[in-house]
């Protein structure tokens, strides 16, 4: 059943980033961790240059404040971290053009999920 | 009761207080079962025997290959094309002669995941892909048998420890992601030996202290990160169990 793992932010005019539609939530810290937030099921936001890697380089910041390491550009690499994969739209962001530079749009749809471990 | 070999071999965690002589007999009359006996496994393996519990049923259906040996340190050359599980019982037992090593061929399916694990006080995942952990998780949640998933890929890991009826388990976290990736021999070790750990813990009477929370260790930046996860009220796997409890709580 998809998004029970997954942060799912919708872009919009009014620079919302939901946590709409979840049926149960199985990782509390990733879904928007500080009062306000999760009292409205929405992080306010604004995305500097309105490309995906301002959005989440921009979360990042705003999960630090709340004490959640949430590093999802890599400092070393500068790209996406490996603990994570983001879709936009339902396309992974490495087939945008641009890539993480690509600029959001109004209801366009990104979803965060984080990637699990599975060799031995 | 320790003989004067045990209280010898095992002094230096006999004199860790909380722990003592109860400690060590409880890991005695234990039963652990590690499904799989690659990197993760041969790692858990090796110090859940050497901390002394009682018996271990090592579970896997491979051969050893020239490719295993950066991470799987059982194995050497010399045993290349043999069995998994029989080299690993044979020098497990070397380490310790005083506890019981029982190696089972088999690839652990849906049908006979049940009698395999059947009997055991924890389950320890040294498994190398989704399905068969996935297999497990049901399995360990049916027969309520604690089940401590370990995952690595090139120098990232995760925990977590599956109590049934109490934690979330696998399926309530809707995982994703590929396998293959490649391994830095040294990551499996780290997350097998805190996989060992947590089952140690949990033998000994002790709180698991991942049970409910998700362990992500980055070897890139040295970080381990722990996060709290929650169940999935309507998992496919084990809400079922929940809603018997509820209904039988109601009745």
């Amino acid at each position: 059943m998809p998004g029970f793992s997954e942060l799912l932010i919708v872009v919009n005019p009014t620079r919302e980033v939901t946590r709409e539609g979840m049926l149960s939530i199985v990782m509390p810290w990733l879904y928007a961790p500080w009062p306000d937030a999760k009292e409205k099921g929405i992080i306010e936001t604004e995305i500097e240059g309105g490309t995906l890697r301002a959005l989440l380089t921009g979360l990042s910041a705003r999960y630090r404040q709340a004490n959640v390491d949430l590093e999802l550009i890599n400092p070393g690499t500068n790209d996406l971290d490996f603990d994570y994969d983001v879709l936009v739209n339902g396309k992974n962001y490495v087939a945008l053009a641009g890539g993480l530079d690509a600029k959001l749009k109004a209801d366009d749809t990104v979803k965060v999920r984080i990637l699990w471990r599975w060799d031995g | 009761m320790l003989d004067q070999s045990e209280l010898i071999r095992y002094n230096r965690q006999l004199i860790i207080p909380d722990f003592g002589e109860d400690g060590q007999s409880k890991l005695k009359g234990s039963h652990v079962v590690i499904v799989g006996v690659g990197g993760l496994g041969c790692a858990s393996a090796t110090y859940l025997t050497a901390a002394g519990v009682g018996h271990i049923t090592i579970v896997d259906f491979d051969t050893v290959e020239l490719t295993d040996l950066n991470r799987q340190i059982l194995y050497w050359e010399e045993d290349i094309g043999k069995k998994k599980v029989e080299v690993a019982q044979r020098k497990l037992s070397r380490l310790n002669p005083l506890i019981q090593i029982t190696p089972v061929f088999a690839k652990i399916t849906e049908k006979n995941a049940p009698s395999l694990i059947s009997g055991a006080q924890v389950v320890v995942d040294g498994l190398d892909n989704s399905a068969s952990r996935l297999v497990v998780n049901s399995a360990c949640v049916e027969h309520k048998i604690p089940y401590i998933y370990g995952g690595v890929s090139r120098l990232r890991g995760m925990i977590t420890t599956i109590i049934p009826g109490q934690t979330p388990c696998l399926a309530c976290l809707s995982p994703e992601g590929a396998g293959g990736l490649g391994v830095l021999g040294v990551t499996p070790a780290v997350i097998a030996n805190l996989q060992a750990l947590e089952a140690i813990k949990i033998l000994t009477g002790r709180s698991p202290s991942l049970a409910g929370r998700l362990l992500l260790f980055n070897g890139d930046d040295m970080k381990f990160r722990v996060r709290e996860i929650a169940r999935n009220e309507s998992c496919p796997v084990c809400s079922r169990y929940y809603s018997k409890k509820k209904r039988g709580k109601a009745n």
